[in-house]
């Protein structure tokens, strides 16, 4: 059994490409599963298609939830790159 | 990091193709991933290569292997035909993908430090994502 976090975040920008790939890459580096929610949809964190698929875009709130070892850092490190990745936009 | 990050080999008939793909594929992925393009024929015809493709395999290869996407059908030959002359063939996935998804899907999870199993699956996987 381990524990499950979840943060939410108010895109700041859409859900580009670029901040897709950004955002997988990282997921992918952490053993939890890491899901991302947004608009009633859910995707894999670590696949890119699956969260460019989502269509999130700037004024959506999006979830991140992770269950795992490392899963609190993941949700952390995820938020962060949201937050900064979706400035700029992609 | 220092840890080598399994390569990404694509194979098109369209030189431009096979480039086009290795850019959208890096962007989206950080960069920190070697993609080869090897598309068109040695004369720059569309058509593809076994020259390009056994350059592109050494090329790509950075110690973690390779995961190789061709796009349409004798491109799967050509990579096929090379495959056979190749020593590492153990190191060397053929993904069957879609080519502009797979390529993208393939190349963040290398860029993730996924192994050539890893990458090859990420790269199948994209023909279930639903784009609508």
């Amino acid at each position: 059994m381990s524990a499950s976090y979840e943060q939410g975040i108010t895109l700041e920008g859409d859900l580009h490409a670029r901040p897709a790939g950004a955002l997988a890459v990282a997921a992918g580096r952490f053993a939890a599963v890491i899901s991302v929610t947004a608009g009633g949809h859910t995707a894999d964190a670590k696949s890119v298609l699956g969260v460019m698929g989502l269509g999130a875009t700037s004024g959506q709130h999006l979830t991140v939830t992770a269950s795992g070892p490392d899963a609190r850092e993941a949700v952390a490190a995820l938020i962060a790159i949201l937050s900064e990745a979706t400035k700029v936009g992609g | 990091m220092s840890t080598p990050t399994v390569g990404i080999v694509l194979v098109s008939h369209s030189a431009e193709l096979a480039a086009g793909a290795a850019h959208l594929a890096s962007q989206v992925s950080g960069g920190t991933v070697t993609i080869i393009a090897a598309g068109g024929t040695d004369d720059g015809d569309l058509g593809t290569s076994a020259a390009k493709v056994a350059d592109g395999l050494r090329h790509a290869n950075q110690g973690a292997g390779v995961v190789v996407l061709p796009d349409l059908g004798s491109a799967v030959l050509t990579v096929k035909a090379v495959l056979e002359d190749y020593g590492e063939a153990a190191t060397v996935l053929l993904a069957d993908a879609p080519f502009v998804e797979g390529a993208v899907a393939a190349t963040v999870t290398a860029a993730a430090g996924g192994d050539v199993k890893a990458v090859a699956a990420a790269a199948e996987e994209a023909r279930h994502v639903r784009k609508l």
